[in-house]
């Protein structure tokens, strides 16, 4: 009997989407409209799913099922960036939305789930797959798989995935727990843990800059690069999340999750195929080769660092502590810097620095990779910067990659200056690229699991991230260290001067 | 910028080009992108609509950025050839920078045809891949085409507009034979059924009665011989590599396109019924939306590979092979 399907051509046809329900719990949040719909809706625009396709939101609120479609239609207006509703797309996409209104504690909102499942099966013909999608508080997460569980809905006759946002715990025994408890219910191969970084087209690209080309791979390593700058900068404050984020912190909320999954990516090993398995087991070894670091090691080595009242373009911002619902005395950390190692052949010694903060000058996520200088200077130099071979590559805003190096200022006598060789992603290829929720989204329908974090990668994060967590809580800093609008504290210059490197200031 | 001349320097396009450039450089404040991934010659007769065709390449630029070289046929008459330089610019939706992708427009008459390799050769962009679109069925024929083909990583013919198609077909499998990387737009138009195809075998019910298939049948109608043989040919060869030797039937007995792989209890058929591809599997039925592909849809499905295509070039093998037992059959 044939196990393999003679007909596929995977080079040009498209990846095979299989038809399935996406049941959203927590359908009236803000990532549901703002992200979850409008990437369902384009992936529907581009024809990318399976006529079998349906949407059940779950929420509190009570809501018929045209109520549902009709603000997500508003959703899909106002937060499609590029996309223009198309009323026969919409009409067609419209009709596999439904709504299910109930309490995630109460057994009977799993009931009426699994009356609805059954409905939207026969109707729209999923093939009885599901896709589990935690958009909720993650102190939810394991009632709402707990729920599934005992409803008998965490298996059924097709395939059945869950789907569930950062913070993966807030700790590495937390983070063990809750793993613990999806499992109860879901295998792991068919926990999804989304980290919407993975899924951003530069970071992809990063891939396929470094193992598709064969110039940069011989480079990559301790001889030739002499540190790495990952920053991940926000311009904007807390923004009315105050409560939530006074709970969280940049330590937490950023490098735990998005920066470190970016290191990985960065300086893992080749993997020897584009299998998920593969990949993921490369990004898995290279988070649990960074060196956990002592108290002491931690002081030297981070700085934590809280905003404080600015005047920004003649606008007075005010500090973090004076943010609706933030404790006066606040000593979460709104900026995070810590220069890891990475203990490997390839990276021995290499510092890794990783920042981000609230109310930094720009929002600006990107890496900078400062190659070891010549190693005599023949030529006058221009700008004196030590620092000239860099390659930059941007995530956000504008994904790209550039590489700085110097050549020679046109006119007689041989003075070099640093210039840019700039190479903008979105719009070399005019194509719009996808949106990191389409593409995870889709993925996650088809089953790929590349780009998705496993509870190993978590865990590893965790166990380079708690020392930090433990030594800043029995620290006292003199908080707010920062002023909004600047690049952080003086103390994350002086961590850096402490081996010879600066910041750059993207 | 043009400029119209009795002969043509590559040199002098080459320069104007960079005139070009730097004027663009000096006019927007937001800078010029040049963006470039190849070169895309394409040739098409003087008849042929010319706005649908710098439409359609200029559609295929923000996927594919390149230089363009079109040149148009004049057919008999005096040894001409002349050239026109000028850029496509746009602003991607939503950003401030534009892109600009730079255009060569080339006119020769059949006696200038042997010239144009040494004019294409310089104005090709070093280190990136030519590809070459020849929407003319009667330069194929004509002896400078070898020589045109031969700058070109890849050439892309339609055969469909073939006026012989087993001659088509034999021609092409002898290129491809001879180390032609070839396209053929008739194939690509097939994409779509073969993914559908490919798509029900996706069940794994019906994936295991692959091996009770003992007929693929296809029936065609009068523009879409080669297509027929195509679609045999790669459902034989298919099912080839799972142990099936079934010899396909082809016949004229349908308006459009129709194929059907069956067996003692198992039936799969694929229908075109105006804009419609109609799936039937034993007795269900299924339909999609399935409009003409674009020139557009299927040279940006053809640009996306440079490399040769294992598959086409096997079905095109066995459609020649078919192609020949065709013809020789009793009409």
């Amino acid at each position: 009997m044939p196990t393999d399907n003679p007909f596929q051509d995977p080079l040009r046809f498209e990846r095979q989407v299989p038809p399935c329900a996406i049941v959203i719990f927590g359908a009236n949040g803000d990532l549901t409209k703002r992200k979850l719909l409008p990437a369902l809706y384009r992936l529907a625009y581009d024809r990318r799913l399976a006529s079998g396709f349906a949407v059940i939101g779950i929420s509190r609120t009570p809501l018929t099922d045209d109520q549902f479609r009709e603000k997500m239609r508003d959703s899909v207006e106002q937060f499609s960036e590029d996309t223009k509703l198309d009323e026969e797309v919409w009409a067609d996409f419209a009709r596999g939305l439904s709504y299910v209104a109930g309490d995630i504690g109460d057994p009977a909102l799993y009931k009426n789930l699994a009356d609805k499942l059954a409905q939207v099966e026969a109707e729209r013909h999923t093939g009885g797959n599901a896709l589990f999608y935690l958009s909720t508080q993650p102190s939810q997460y394991a009632p709402i798989a707990h729920g599934i569980g005992a409803a008998g809905l965490g298996k059924g006759n097709g395939w059945r995935r869950l789907v569930v946002e950062k913070p993966f715990g807030h700790d590495l025994s937390s983070a063990r727990e809750l793993s613990d408890r999806l499992h109860e219910v879901f295998e792991e191969s068919d926990v999804y843990r989304i980290d919407h970084y993975l899924g951003k087209e530069t970071v992809q690209n990063i891939l396929a800059f470094r193992f598709g080309n064969g110039i940069f791979e011989p480079l990559w390593n301790r001889r030739y690069v002499n540190h790495v700058q990952i920053t991940g900068a926000e311009a904007i404050g807390v923004e009315g999340r105050g409560a939530y984020y006074q709970e969280a912190g940049a330590l937490d909320d950023m490098i735990q999750n998005h920066l470190l999954q970016v290191l990985a990516t960065i300086a893992m090993e080749p993997s020897a195929s584009f299998q998920a398995t593969s990949v993921r087991d490369e990004r898995s070894k290279l988070l649990r080769s960074i060196r956990p670091m002592t108290s002491a090691e931690v002081l030297e080595n981070t700085v934590a660092g809280q905003y404080g009242a600015a005047r920004i373009g003649g606008e007075d911002v005010p500090g973090f502590r004076q943010e609706q619902g933030v404790d006066p005395k606040s000593r979460t950390n709104t900026y995070a810097a810590v220069a890891f190692f990475v203990d490997n052949w390839r990276w021995a010694g290499v510092p890794f620095y990783v920042r981000t903060g609230k109310r930094l000058p720009k929002r600006v996520t990107e890496i900078a990779i400062q190659f070891n200088t010549a190693p005599l200077h023949l030529f006058n130099q221009d700008s004196g910067d030590a620092g000239v071979n860099l390659l930059i590559l941007r995530i956000q805003p504008e994904e790209g990659i550039s590489l700085k190096f110097l050549s020679k200022r046109p006119g007689s006598g041989m003075t070099l200056r640093p210039v840019s060789m700039d190479f903008n992603y979105g719009s070399s290829f005019g194509e719009r690229s996808p949106s990191a929720y389409e593409t995870l989204l889709l993925d996650a329908i088809i089953g790929d699991p590349t780009l998705y974090t496993r509870q190993d990668m978590v865990e590893a994060s965790w166990s380079v991230v708690e020392p930090i967590q433990n030594t800043w809580k029995e620290t006292e800093t003199d908080f707010p260290n920062y002023a909004a609008g600047s690049w952080g504290p003086a103390a994350a210059d002086a961590m850096l001067a402490r081996r010879g490197h600066v910041w750059r200031k993207p | 910028m043009s400029a119209t001349t009795a002969t043509i320097a590559p040199d002098r396009i080459l320069k104007e080009l960079a005139a070009l450039w730097t004027q663009e450089g000096k006019q927007g404040d937001a800078g010029v992108l040049r963006a470039c991934s190849m070169t895309l010659v394409v040739i098409a007769e003087a008849a042929d609509d010319e706005a649908a065709v710098a439409e359609t390449v200029a559609a295929l630029m923000p996927e594919h950025p390149a230089r363009a070289i079109l040149i148009r046929l004049q057919g008999a008459g005096e040894r001409s050839l002349t050239e026109r330089v000028y850029q496509q610019c746009w602003k991607p939706f939503g950003q401030r920078q534009q892109i600009c992708c730079e255009q060569i427009e080339l006119t020769a008459s059949d006696a200038a045809l042997a010239d144009l390799p040494s004019v294409i050769l310089p104005l090709a962009i070093a280190d990136l891949p030519v590809m070459l679109w020849c929407r003319s069925p009667r330069l194929t024929g004509l002896p400078e085409f070898a020589q045109i083909a031969a700058l070109a990583n890849k050439v892309i013919v339609d055969s469909s507009a073939f006026p012989d198609s087993a001659d088509a077909v034999a021609g092409m499998a002898a290129a491809v034979g001879r180390g032609t990387v070839l396209g053929d737009l008739a194939w690509t138009r097939l994409t779509r059924w073969r993914e559908t195809l490919a798509r029900v075998f996706e069940n794994p019910d019906y994936l295991a009665r692959l091996p009770e298939i003992t007929s693929i049948r296809v029936e065609h109608g009068p523009d879409h011989e080669i297509s027929a043989w195509y679609l045999a040919a790669w459902a034989a060869n298919a099912l080839g590599t799972v142990g099936g030797a079934v010899t396909p039937v082809i016949g004229p007995q349908h308006a459009s396109l129709r194929m059907e792989l069956a067996g003692s209890s198992f039936r799969v058929e694929l229908s075109r019924q105006q804009d419609r591809l109609v799936t039937v599997i034993n007795e269900q039925s299924n339909c999609t939306h399935l409009p003409a592909p674009s020139d557009y849809l299927l040279m940006r499905e053809e640009l996306s590979r440079v490399g040769r295509d294992r598959i086409f070039e096997q079905a095109l093998a066995s459609a020649a092979r078919i192609a020949v037992s065709s013809s020789s059959e009793p009409q």
